[in-house]
């Protein structure tokens, strides 16, 4: 029969010979012994899960003091606050009564009064000042003449 | 009177029931059957003993923690060659080049085998070759092989697994075993054509 160069046969039966190589004799007997040993084992292992709920548990051990610490000083604000609230009943004077009113009527440029320009010219009417020369009299400052910082 | 049965008549399905009961002793039963097969996979694939030992503990303990899960979609044959697959392969793939080969003493056997006498004997009787140089061949041939490639020739050509269940086992097509068979087999060629073709 003629040798096929492509058939792989040759090779499969090549590599079939290490079939042969075979653990000791007993290892398998072995073997299951040492496979109840690690189960044993494995048994009185905690499992992970219970790690994990061990290391929690320690944890909020661990913060428990801090923790009631931040509830002490949450209360003590809450009663300090509502002492001061006591002591000053006027709800006007609360600041967020303040913010309301101030957020109910908000300053609007069409709300603002514009400049006027009165010029009094002497020997025009009657006034007490028609002897005196001409002066001008701004009624309001204009913007441009306040300081920014004003308030 | 009734007497049990013994464990080692009973089929996979029947000692995976009663695994999935609580029994500790049909998994027992499980562990006998399968071990040899195993073993020789993942030794095979890993060219040592002292890690197939590690390692086919491993996934024994695998396949009887998650027992439960098994639900009969494959026979447990390929469900338990898929778990040794895949733990060998991540195996390996974690010890990449750190490989101190461990290998097992030939059956003395091997020298009345055709293929072994036909693979081995030389016109020159001085240059014959001995079972461990064949198997010191073979086996640093096997570990230029991928890890993929490898476990493909180990379960068809060693333990004479048919395609089809190959496939099953590594989730892949026959098509797939078939061409990683063909690549691997020139691949071995190439690595051992100092020997004669049986």
């Amino acid at each position: 029969m003629p040798h096929d160069p492509m058939s792989t046969e040759p090779m499969h039966r090549l590599i079939r010979l290490k079939r042969y190589e075979k653990p000791p004799e007993g290892y398998y007997e072995d073997f299951l012994r040492e496979f109840h040993q690690r189960q044993r084992a494995e048994l009185l292992k905690p499992s992970l899960s219970a790690l994990i709920m061990e290391r929690i548990s320690g944890l909020m051990n661990e913060i428990r003091v801090p923790m009631a610490a931040y509830a002490g000083v949450t209360a003590l604000a809450v009663v300090a606050g509502i002492a001061i609230m006591r002591q000053n009943p006027n709800p006007a004077g609360s600041p967020a009564v303040f913010a309301a009113s101030y957020s109910q009527n908000p300053v609007t440029i069409g709300k603002m009064q514009p400049v006027s320009l009165r010029v009094d010219v002497p020997g025009q009417n009657n006034s007490p000042t028609r002897f005196l020369p001409p002066s001008f009299l701004l009624q309001a400052r204009p913007a441009s003449h306040e300081s920014p910082l004003s308030f | 009177m009734t007497t049990e049965p013994d464990p080692t008549t009973i089929n996979d399905q029947e000692l995976v029931a009663r695994t999935q009961g609580g029994d500790p002793t049909a998994f027992d039963a499980l562990v006998v059957r399968y071990s040899p097969r195993l073993y020789g996979l993942i030794y095979h694939m890993t060219s040592n003993h002292e890690d197939t030992n590690d390692l086919l503990q491993d996934v024994f303990a695998k396949a009887y923690r998650s027992i439960c899960n098994f639900r009969g979609k494959s026979s447990f044959y390929t469900w338990m060659h898929s778990i040794a697959v895949n733990m060998t392969i991540n195996f390996l793939k974690k010890r990449n080049r750190r490989q101190h080969p461990s290998l097992n003493d030939p059956d003395s056997n091997i020298e009345n085998d055709p293929d072994f006498i036909a693979a081995t004997s030389n016109s020159d009787p001085t240059k014959e070759v001995s079972a461990h140089e064949l198997q010191k061949k073979l086996n640093a041939a096997m570990q230029k092989l991928s890890h993929e490639h490898r476990a493909v020739v180990t379960m068809f050509d060693i333990q004479g697994i048919p395609h089809a269940e190959i496939a099953g086992i590594q989730g892949i097509s026959e098509g797939t075993v078939r061409s990683r068979l063909f690549y691997a087999h020139r691949q071995l060629q190439n690595y051992l054509h100092e020997f004669k073709k049986p």
